[in-house]
């Protein structure tokens, strides 16, 4: 959705509540415009619902990291035991139970970084550019449809808004 | 309905962001009285450091004394920060959505603060690199089979986790300050907050690793301290070596940092003017649960007699007995009475809804889980196996001033952060208004 055609200018609608944003995405379905992003000051499960956003792929990094790390926990466990065999009571130099401690901790702690990891590369941040086309209130009690278009379209896209009950803003 | 309903995401926006003007006189004062605990307690660590160990009170048969009751001690207050960012948000409790930035924040203090006292009860600190796994010539390596090196583990896992977890929540109400910001302050916010917009790709993908988060510090915030537990209970001193240590240090941990949240909130609530964000209902939560926490821990406290008794062991029915009768009986009694007693008062609607009550009970309770750990810790090893090997132990001056410190130290940081960083996250209370839970996927 987002950077999908060559466009001139965005276009962005403020709305004052959740709901009506939700509603003013459904009723854009039958224009021509493409919805480039919308921007709420907090997560909006009704906007995610209108805009059908697919779940994140964010868990992936996190289960590679946690798979990383069991491994990790494990091995380095190992590999320190193997170097200095201290034998006790004739017990295993490679003890499983207490190394599972060490196995959980690094998964958890892999699983967290490959969590962050994720976040950043979906997310793209950091991202200081976007703050260019970004209208402030977006991130205290405004949600802001944003449209790019022809420059052409511009006015029926402002008249779009404008009939919603949106504030409407143009980045040129 | 409760007083939030009423709020709207300006006045939320208004509450918060008035809190990080520039403060008055009265804080700076207070910042330097706190940052001269914290000179104090740097002072005796350094003194400590030239003289040797044993300018601390710890010695035969008592060698774990406040350096490691601190330590426990700490990692509690931490817990509940996870508790109720974590394990609340898995539940879907609103509730705790004022008061989940502040627990956070606590937890990341309170975790580095326990991991100085390792390295201050090592005594030779310019021997810590030992304890980490690096190739060495001599081919030592940490043994990964001791609950000691379990710690080291647990505890650098969980700074980084909750380190993570509590900047990861804060982007966006950074995002928020910096578009309310002016001058160096928004370049500053504009850095933190690196250059978030709140779109929806955002939070997308947010949502998804803030509940991934959560899913992982919940399994987490049990093993650290079942691990800590576990320092004491493989060991076979009478009074460490039991099967129930886990769930009750872990019920302990959250019971102490419950209480830690209402005696920092409370003032907080006052000062900030959070009266309508952090209502009287959230508070009344909190106690309910530290009514909960509390008769665990109570009912642990029963079960560690009753296997004293049951398994008809001289040496552990003795170190019991000598718990309650013997020379630390007071504390025993105060832990017994502030951790198992005190708490069943927020049964009384009117106390757990009187502010007064509230922080006076939270207070009680600190200090109750501070002799807890005293009482296990210290009051065990005094009172093992042989009588000729029994000794008392009392914290020299240089502990106690060290101790002074790192409460300095955590009430500073605090108080830094408090003035400088949104105390209570405007994106959560906003999400609340609407939906009243935290943003799940």
């Amino acid at each position: 959705m987002e950077g999908a055609m060559a466009t001139d200018i965005s276009v962005i609608g403020l709305f004052p509540d959740e709901q009506k944003t939700a509603a003013v995405i459904e009723d854009m379905s039958g224009y021509p415009w493409q919805i480039d992003r919308v921007h709420s000051p907090f997560p909006s499960h009704k906007i995610f619902d209108a805009l059908k956003l697919k779940k994140s792929p964010v868990g992936w990094f996190t289960l590679a990291g946690g798979i990383l790390g069991f491994f990790t926990g494990f091995a380095l466990a190992i590999y320190t035991a193997i170097q200095w065999n201290l034998i006790v009571w004739g017990k295993p130099i490679v003890a499983w139970f207490p190394f599972v401690i060490v196995g959980f901790e690094f998964t958890v702690l892999f699983s967290v970084i490959g969590n962050v990891l994720g976040l950043l590369i979906q997310t793209r941040l950091p991202d200081y550019e976007g703050l260019e086309q970004y209208d402030p209130r977006c991130s205290a009690d405004r949600f802001g449809i944003v449209v790019s278009c022809e420059q052409e379209d511009r006015e029926k896209v402002e008249e779009f808004f404008a009939n919603q009950g949106g504030e409407v803003r143009v980045f040129e | 309905m409760s007083e939030t309903s009423k709020l709207t995401y300006a006045e939320i926006d208004r509450t918060v962001l008035d809190t990080l003007r520039p403060p008055s006189g009265g804080y700076w004062l207070l910042i330097m009285a706190l940052t001269l605990g914290v000179l104090l307690g740097a002072a005796c660590w350094t003194y400590q450091i030239f003289v040797g160990i044993g300018a601390g009170g710890q010695n035969v048969p008592v060698a774990w004394g406040t350096y490691l009751i601190n330590f426990v001690f700490w990692v509690g207050i931490a817990h509940s920060g996870t508790l109720i960012s974590a394990i609340l948000h898995l539940m879907r409790a609103g509730w705790r959505n004022p008061i989940a930035r502040a627990a956070e924040t606590m937890t990341v203090f309170a975790v580095s603060i326990a991991g100085l006292f390792p390295f201050i009860h090592l005594g030779r600190i310019w021997v810590v690199y030992y304890m980490l796994p690096y190739p060495n010539q001599r081919n030592l390596w940490p043994n990964f089979q001791s609950p000691l090196v379990f710690d080291v583990v647990a505890i650098s896992t969980y700074l980084i986790v909750s380190s993570l977890f509590w900047y990861t929540g804060l982007v966006p109400d950074l995002a928020a300050v910096r578009d309310k910001a002016t001058g160096v302050r928004k370049k500053i916010f504009t850095i933190l907050s690196l250059g978030w917009t709140g779109k929806h790709e955002q939070w997308r993908h947010y949502t998804r690793g803030y509940l991934f988060f959560a899913a992982l510090a919940t399994p987490l915030v049990v093993s650290v301290h079942s691990v800590v537990s576990w320092d004491f209970a493989l060991g076979i001193v009478p009074g460490w070596h039991s099967t129930i240590f886990a769930p009750y240090f872990v019920a302990g941990a959250i019971h102490s940092g419950l209480a830690m949240v209402l005696t920092l909130m409370i003032p907080l609530r006052k000062l900030f003017h959070y009266e309508r964000i952090v209502t009287t209902n959230v508070l009344e939560n909190i106690a309910k649960t530290i009514i909960f926490t509390g008769l665990i821990v109570g009912y642990a406290y029963a079960v560690e007699y009753f296997l004293a008794w049951y398994s008809h062991n001289a040496v552990e029915m003795e170190a019991f007995r000598w718990r309650a009768m013997g020379d630390y009986s007071l504390q025993f009694w105060i832990m017994v009475v502030c951790n198992s007693l005190v708490p069943l008062l927020f049964f009384f609607k009117r106390i757990r809804t009187s502010i007064p009550w509230l922080l006076g009970i939270s207070i009680l309770i600190n200090v109750g889980m501070w002799y807890e750990r005293f009482v296990i810790i210290s009051g065990s090893v005094a009172h093992d196996f042989i009588p000729h090997a029994w000794g008392l132990y009392a914290p020299s001056a240089i502990e106690y001033g060290i101790m002074f410190g790192s409460f300095s130290l955590f009430f500073l940081l605090f108080c830094l952060f408090a003035k400088h960083l949104p105390s209570v996250s405007m994106t959560e209370m906003k999400e609340t208004l609407d939906h009243g839970g935290g943003h799940g996927d």
